[in-house]
């Protein structure tokens, strides 16, 4: 296992004033988690704000130390060997910067090789590589102030990666980049993710970012994992939904049927949202093909945020799937 | 994936930290405005307090004060003004790493912080000290018309200077850690500028202070930041020198000491949570 962590806690204690008086209360930002992860996985850490998400990828990689329970990363115990660890793994946080803000990324890149102590003719190389597979020559040269997020983010990565590490944390990686600019970002990770077998543990608010990366979700609410599945699985069991969309080529007229919704409405064309549990598809399309003369059918699983927002929407506590519900 | 870690270790380990002086330098360039700026203000203040003990020297009809004469006192003030406008705001960016969270970042990197920010510092700081003396010596030529400092006088100021800006850094940083357990710190570094300014004998030399608070103040950690180097600038002597190195090696362990207790503290009451 590359990770693995078992009754992982964090709790902080906060001062809160009332007027003149201050008194301390204890926040549990995480809750006795548990969690391993393989080699090469790719593997979404979720979760709304204030969820736990960046507390676990910190105490993962010895920033924090927990307040109680045991973790062991690439064999080690991160906030105990966090220079030996620091090592063996790279991390992007989207909202911080690792590049000279002054200066070019070469220089940035040059800086960490030494202070990773990288042979000089193997960081040679692997900087090559890296600028060529992520596309950094048009501003190798450019003050980081003077790059665009999207290019500053494909350096962060890129620097991430200089000393080769097994393991990639990556918070938030596309926070606040356009879209081909995020599309570029993913297909990377996933590149690196697929072809070279690093590990890699991202968090994101994006759904994009989970479905185009990651094979495994862990969804993280109240401090505690309330879901650990495949990403297929996960659509499929936790909203008994599918989206039908139909087009005509004549006009048409639907009738109501029981768990079936009508999401929009045209001469021409309808979106259904089908309660599975409720009604069988196959009877839902049926009906559709009573209507008229049919130019294009689909059948859809809901969207990946609907999904999230509804694991999100569940009480605390309501962690039925919690661990065991991964399937090989 | 294998790694390109070098094996030779032990000249690495150094240059890493040479790598960092150099890059925070050549960062600093960037801010060319800043750093005319400051030149212009130590000018102006050079040029005021340069006047100010001349007419003290021509007022008191004495050749020399503090065993200085005033040519010597012109230098003497140019490089006590040279070494406190060199100051890096680092206790304000250890402050800062703190309360935004920037410090993770910093941890899981290979190197232990404070020698991170040790590193960075004495760039910048070489930097503006050369920056520093290079106007000091324009403005205390033109004034003083005189050059009363020596070979052995630069030797000196070579050797006490390193341990000048690495017990300032010291003490910098500590109040920087304090961070961790206050809401604001500039209080602190107010105090602690202040005493370095008076108690390390910026302004007059600490000789010129009733015997009893010359002797107190003179092996206080501000007077080896300061008075200690400057005083060795004008007027070396073996013996002092000495004197002046072992002191401040000696608060240099005290404070490292302090540091590494506080920020070994402090890496347990990390609370950098959110994104």
């Amino acid at each position: 296992m590359v990770i693995s962590a078992k009754k992982l806690s964090k709790t902080f204690v906060v001062n809160k004033r009332d007027g003149w008086r201050s008194h301390k209360t204890e926040v549990l930002a995480v809750d006795s988690i548990d969690l391993s992860i393989e080699q090469g996985a790719a593997v979404a850490l979720i979760g709304p704000n204030g969820a736990g998400k960046s507390t676990t990828i910190k105490m993962l990689t010895g920033i924090l130390h927990p307040t109680a329970g045991t973790a062991a990363v690439l064999g080690l115990v991160p906030w105990r060997d966090r220079t030996r660890l620091a090592y063996e793994i790279g991390a992007v946080f989207g909202q911080r910067s690792q590049l000279w803000y002054h200066l070019p990324p070469e220089d940035s890149f040059d800086l960490l090789s030494r202070i990773y102590n990288l042979d000089r003719k193997q960081y040679k190389q692997q900087r090559d590589m890296l600028i060529e597979r992520f596309g950094l020559v048009p501003f190798l040269n450019t003050p980081v102030r003077k790059l665009s997020l999207g290019q500053r983010m494909r350096a962060e990565i890129a620097a991430s990666l200089l000393h080769r590490p097994r393991l990639l944390f990556l918070d938030e990686p596309t926070i606040g980049v356009d879209v081909v600019a995020r599309q570029e970002l993913r297909d990377l990770i996933k590149e690196w993710n697929q072809q070279d077998g690093v590990t890699v543990l991202i968090t994101s608010h994006d759904a994009g970012d989970i479905e185009h990366v990651a094979q495994r979700v862990l969804v993280v609410n109240h401090g505690q994992i309330v879901l650990d599945d495949k990403l297929a699985n996960m659509r499929r069991q936790y909203l008994d939904t599918k989206v039908v969309s139909a087009r005509f080529h004549g006009e048409h007229k639907m009738t109501e049927l029981p768990g079936v919704k009508i999401l929009k409405m045209g001469n021409y064309a309808m979106k259904l949202e089908v309660a599975t549990d409720l009604i069988s598809i196959e009877t839902v399309v049926k009906a559709i093909l009573d209507l008229g003369t049919i130019a294009d059918i689909s059948i859809e699983d809901p969207p990946l945020e609907e999904v999230i927002a509804h694991i999100y929407s569940r009480p605390a506590g309501s962690n039925g799937h919690s661990s065991t519900m991964q399937e090989s | 994936m294998q790694s390109i870690r070098s094996t030779h270790l032990g000249t690495h380990g150094f240059v890493k930290y040479i790598a960092l002086a150099m890059i925070s330098a050549r960062s600093n360039f960037a801010y060319f405005g800043e750093i005319c700026g400051r030149q212009l203000f130590l000018a102006v203040i050079l040029y005021i307090f340069l006047r100010l003990w001349k007419v003290t020297y021509a007022h008191c009809g004495v050749e020399q004060m503090a065993g200085l004469s005033l040519s010597q006192m012109l230098w003497y003030l140019t490089a006590t003004e040279a070494i406190i406008l060199s100051s890096s705001p680092i206790s304000t960016i250890v402050d800062e790493d703190v309360r935004t969270g920037a410090l993770a970042i910093q941890l899981i990197r290979p190197t232990p912080y404070p020698l991170y920010k040790f590193a960075l510092y004495m760039g910048e700081r070489y930097l503006r000290l050369i920056a520093n003396f290079a106007v000091g010596t324009i403005i205390c030529l033109v004034l003083a018309r005189e050059i009363s400092i020596t070979a052995q006088g630069i030797f000196a100021l070579s050797l006490a200077l390193p341990l000048a800006i690495t017990l300032d850094f010291l003490g910098n940083f500590l109040v920087g850690l304090g961070a961790f357990w206050l809401e604001n710190t500039s209080g602190i570094l107010f105090i602690y500028s202040k005493f370095l300014m008076v108690l390390g004998g910026m302004l007059i030399p600490l000789d010129l202070l009733p015997k009893p608070y010359a002797e107190l103040t003179k092996i206080l950690p501000f007077a080896s930041i300061v008075y200690g180097p400057a005083k060795q600038l004008v007027h070396p002597c073996g013996e002092e020198l000495v004197h002046v190195l072992v002191l401040q090696t000696t608060w240099i362990l005290v404070f490292s000491l302090i540091v590494w207790q506080v920020y070994n503290l402090a890496l347990k009451r990390i609370a950098a949570n959110g994104g």
